[in-house]
């Protein structure tokens, strides 16, 4: 791993050629995008926080009554795994694996991802049948508000991978295949990175 | 060894160092992700639970940075990218940190206000 990195996230290396010189510029960008998410991410962290004392639950339900920290590991344990299963499909395209293995990892990811959302949407659903509902508190407002917007990402990052597998399936593993699936790889770990945040500090301070 | 160094690297060698980057990045994470929740399982008061928590978060981080996304801190980065990060990284901190400072602030001063008025409101009526 000597050789110079032009961006952040794993290089295409000089075998490469075209692509991994076009990378650099785009996935350069793309960062730029990323890192604006970031500071919208961190904004409602700060708001969650704020709002996390008995004003701001304003007598409605609160961690203790809400959060299932059962369903928070598992959803942890999802995004985790997919997250470094999306390795696979980084250092597929870079050793030129072939198509079959990299829509294969591409699918895997996609599965955990899938199955992250699953328990996020049955944990949501059960929190507003118990009055956990975005209206009810400031502090409820700020969960739902980030929390969701995460579960958003982590939905546009699947269908990103399904629309991926659709391009590989067409136009096969092309210089811009490459390019996007670099930045497909670090949007999905940088979701996974939002996500140590999240139960962190959303799910386990409150709790502590 | 025997190779003459062209600045060429064996593809297989590099390729098993990212395999190990990613495998430790993977270990790292599972057992700062446990340690965090076997925290708040423990008996420990709570002060102790939300600092091993917040350090494990931050270590967390670190990591995914490191053995994930692969920034490094160098001379292998490009110096844009290391500045459009920690530039992005201090916004963050003056915006987000303060926006807690401030809220809590206020609403600590607004809890004595409210509780100072309904003292002073006493005196006089009794």
């Amino acid at each position: 791993m000597s050789e110079s990195n032009l961006y952040p996230g794993l290089n295409l290396g000089d075998t490469h050629g075209e692509a991994h010189d076009q990378a650099e510029t785009t996935v350069f960008g793309f960062w730029v995008f990323l890192m604006s998410d970031l500071i919208i991410f961190g904004i409602l962290f700060a708001a969650y926080a704020a709002y996390l004392n008995p004003m701001g639950l304003a007598g409605g339900p609160g961690p203790n009554d809400l959060f299932d920290i059962k369903s928070v590991a598992i959803q942890t344990a999802f995004l985790l795994v997919g997250g470094v299963a999306y390795a696979g499909v980084s250092l597929g395209v870079k050793y030129k694996k072939g198509r079959a293995k990299l829509v294969a990892w591409l699918f895997l990811c996609a599965m955990l991802g899938t199955g992250f959302l699953f328990f996020e949407v049955k944990d949501f659903l059960s929190q507003a049948s118990e009055g956990g509902t975005p209206q009810a508190s400031g502090w409820l407002s700020a969960y739902w508000a980030l929390v969701g917007l995460h579960g958003v990402h982590v939905f546009s990052g699947i269908m990103w991978i399904l629309a991926m597998i659709g391009q590989i399936a067409t136009r096969g593993i092309d210089d811009v295949v490459k390019v996007r699936l670099s930045m497909l790889g670090v949007f999905w770990h940088f979701l996974d990175l939002i996500w140590v945040g999240i139960f962190s500090f959303v799910f386990l301070v409150p709790l502590a | 060894m025997t190779k003459p160094n062209t600045g060429a690297l064996d593809p297989q060698q590099s390729a098993n160092s990212e395999i190990k980057s990613y495998a430790t990045g993977f270990v790292v994470s599972l057992a700062l992700t446990v340690g965090a929740f076997a925290a708040l399982l423990s008996d420990l008061p709570a002060t102790w639970k939300v600092a091993l928590i917040c350090v494990a978060a931050l270590l967390q981080i670190v990591a995914h940075l490191r053995n994930f996304l692969h920034l490094s801190f160098s001379g292998r980065q490009s110096r844009e990218d290391l500045l459009l990060v920690l530039f992005s990284v201090s916004l963050l901190a003056i915006m987000a940190g303060g926006t807690w400072y401030i809220m809590s602030d206020l609403s600590g001063r607004m809890h004595q206000a409210s509780d100072s008025n309904a003292a002073t409101h006493d005196v006089p009526t009794r």
